[in-house]
C-alpha cells in the first residue's frame, strides 16, 4: 500500500511538473506578445494607415522605387546603413530596419517593387544589425575590456565589407523567387 | 459620440458639403480615415499572425525549458577549438543553436566559452542571425518581428506564399553569418596584433 501511494505521488508530481512548465511557457509567450509585439504592431499599423490614405505613400514610392528595385540601388542603401558612424545610430531596437521594411512591404504589395527584390531588400535594410549593442553583447560573452575596445571597431569595419556583400549574395539567391512565367 | 456621428454621416448619401464648414467636414473625414485604415491593418495583423505566434512561442518556450539551456554548453566548448574544420561550428551551428534556444539577447552569452580573439566575430555572427531566423522561428526575436514581417506583409498582399522567402532568408542568413564571422575574426586578429606591437 505504501509503494502504491508513492507511485501515485510520483505520477502526480511528474504531471504537475509538465503542466506547470507548459503553463509557465504560455504565460511567458503572452507576456512577450503584450509587451513587445502588440505595441509595435499598433505603431506599424498607424504608419501603414498614414501611407495608404495620404499622399505620403506616393512620395515615398517615388524615392524608394528607384533605389529598391535595382541591385545598385539596394547596394547604395546597404552601404549607407553600414557606415561606421551611422550604423550604431541606426541600430537600436531595429526600429529603423522595421520601419523601412514596412515601407518597402507596402510598395511591394502595391506592385511598385518586384516581389523577387524582397530577399535582397531584407539584407539591404539591415547591415547595421546589432551595431548599437556590441559592448553589451561582448560583455554578455564575458569579454575582457581590451577585447571590447578592439571588438567594437572590428565589427563596425567588418560590416562595411559584409553588408554590401550580403546584398549581392541575397540578390543571386533570389533568382527564381516569385517567378512569373508570363 | 463624435466618431460614431462621423461614421453614420458618411454612410448616408447627401450632397457633398461646401464652403468653410464643408472643408472642415472633409478634413475631419480624411483625418479619421487614416486611423480607420490603421485600425483595419492592426486587426488583420492581430488576427492573422498573433494566434499562431502565441501558440508557437508557447511550444518553443516549453521545449527549451524541458531541454534545458545548459545542454548547449558543450557545443560552445567544441566551437572554441582552433582549426579550419571548427569554423562552420563556430559561425554557423553555434549562432543558430544559441539564437534558437537562448533567443535575443541571451544568445550572446555563449561567447563566454570562446577565447577572446573569437568573441567579436561570434557576436557579429550571432547578432546577424536574429532576423533571418524570424521567418520560420519568430520566437527567437519577437520584439523585432517587423524587419521580416514588414516586407513579408507586402508579399502576402500579392497573394504569394511566404515559405519560399522565409526559407531563403534563413539559408542566405546562414551563409552571411559564416562570412561575417570569418571576416570579423580576421579584422580582430589584425587589430589585436597591431595593439600588441604598439604596447
Amino acid at each position: 500500500m505504501e509503494g502504491f501511494t508513492n507511485l501515485i505521488v510520483k505520477i502526480g508530481r511528474g504531471v504537475g511538473g509538465v503542466v506547470g512548465t507548459l503553463y509557465q511557457a504560455g504565460r511567458d509567450s503572452v507576456d512577450t506578445v503584450i509587451r513587445n509585439v502588440i505595441p509595435f504592431m499598433a505603431f506599424i499599423s498607424f504608419i501603414i494607415g498614414l501611407i495608404l490614405t495620404t499622399g505620403v505613400g506616393d512620395w515615398i514610392a517615388k524615392g524608394l522605387k528607384g533605389s529598391a528595385s535595382s541591385l545598385p540601388g539596394l547596394l547604395l542603401i546597404s552601404i549607407v546603413c553600414a557606415i561606421p558612424i551611422l550604423s550604431p545610430l541606426l541600430g537600436p531596437g531595429a526600429v529603423i530596419a522595421q520601419i523601412v521594411g514596412t515601407l518597402l512591404g507596402v510598395e511591394i504589395g502595391k506592385g511598385n517593387i518586384p516581389a523577387q527584390y524582397s530577399l535582397p531588400a531584407l539584407f539591404a535594410i539591415n547591415p547595421q544589425v546589432g551595431c548599437d549593442f556590441i559592448p553589451v553583447g561582448l560583455a554578455l560573452g564575458e569579454a575582457e575590456p581590451e577585447t571590447v575596445e578592439i571588438g567594437v571597431p572590428a565589427v563596425l569595419f567588418s560590416r562595411v565589407i559584409t553588408g554590401p556583400l550580403s546584398v549581392v549574395i541575397a540578390y543571386f539567391a533570389s533568382f527564381g523567387l516569385y517567378h512569373t512565367s508570363k | 459620440m463624435f466618431l460614431s456621428g462621423l461614421i453614420t454621416l458618411s454612410a448616408i448619401t447627401v450632397d457633398k458639403p461646401t464652403g468653410f464648414l464643408g472643408a472642415l467636414a472633409t478634413g475631419a473625414e480624411d483625418f479619421i480615415k487614416v486611423f480607420n485604415k490603421g485600425g483595419s491593418v492592426l486587426l488583420s495583423l492581430m488576427g492573422g499572425i498573433l494566434p499562431t505566434l502565441i501558440v508557437l512561442l508557447t511550444a518553443v518556450n516549453a521545449l527549451v525549458r524541458i531541454i534545458g539551456a545548459e545542454r548547449i554548453e558543450n557545443l560552445g566548448k567544441a566551437a572554441a577549438r582552433p582549426g579550419i574544420q571548427w569554423y562552420p561550428v563556430r559561425y554557423i551551428l553555434l549562432p543558430f543553436v544559441a539564437v534558437f534556444v537562448l533567443t535575443n539577447p541571451m544568445a550572446y552569452t555563449m561567447g563566454r566559452f570562446l577565447p577572446e580573439r573569437f568573441k567579436p566575430a561570434f557576436y557579429d555572427s550571432a547578432v546577424s542571425f536574429v532576423h533571418p531566423i524570424l521567418g520560420i522561428f519568430p520566437h527567437a526575436n519577437p520584439g523585432e518581428l517587423f524587419v521580416y514581417l514588414g516586407i513579408a506583409t507586402g508579399i502576402k498582399e500579392l497573394g504569394f506564399g511566404l515559405g519560399d522567402l522565409a526559407i531563403r532568408y534563413l539559408l542566405v542568413g546562414l551563409v552571411v553569418i559564416f562570412i561575417r564571422g570569418i571576416v570579423t575574426e580576421r579584422i580582430t586578429a589584425r587589430m589585436m596584433a597591431k595593439a600588441e606591437r604598439s604596447a
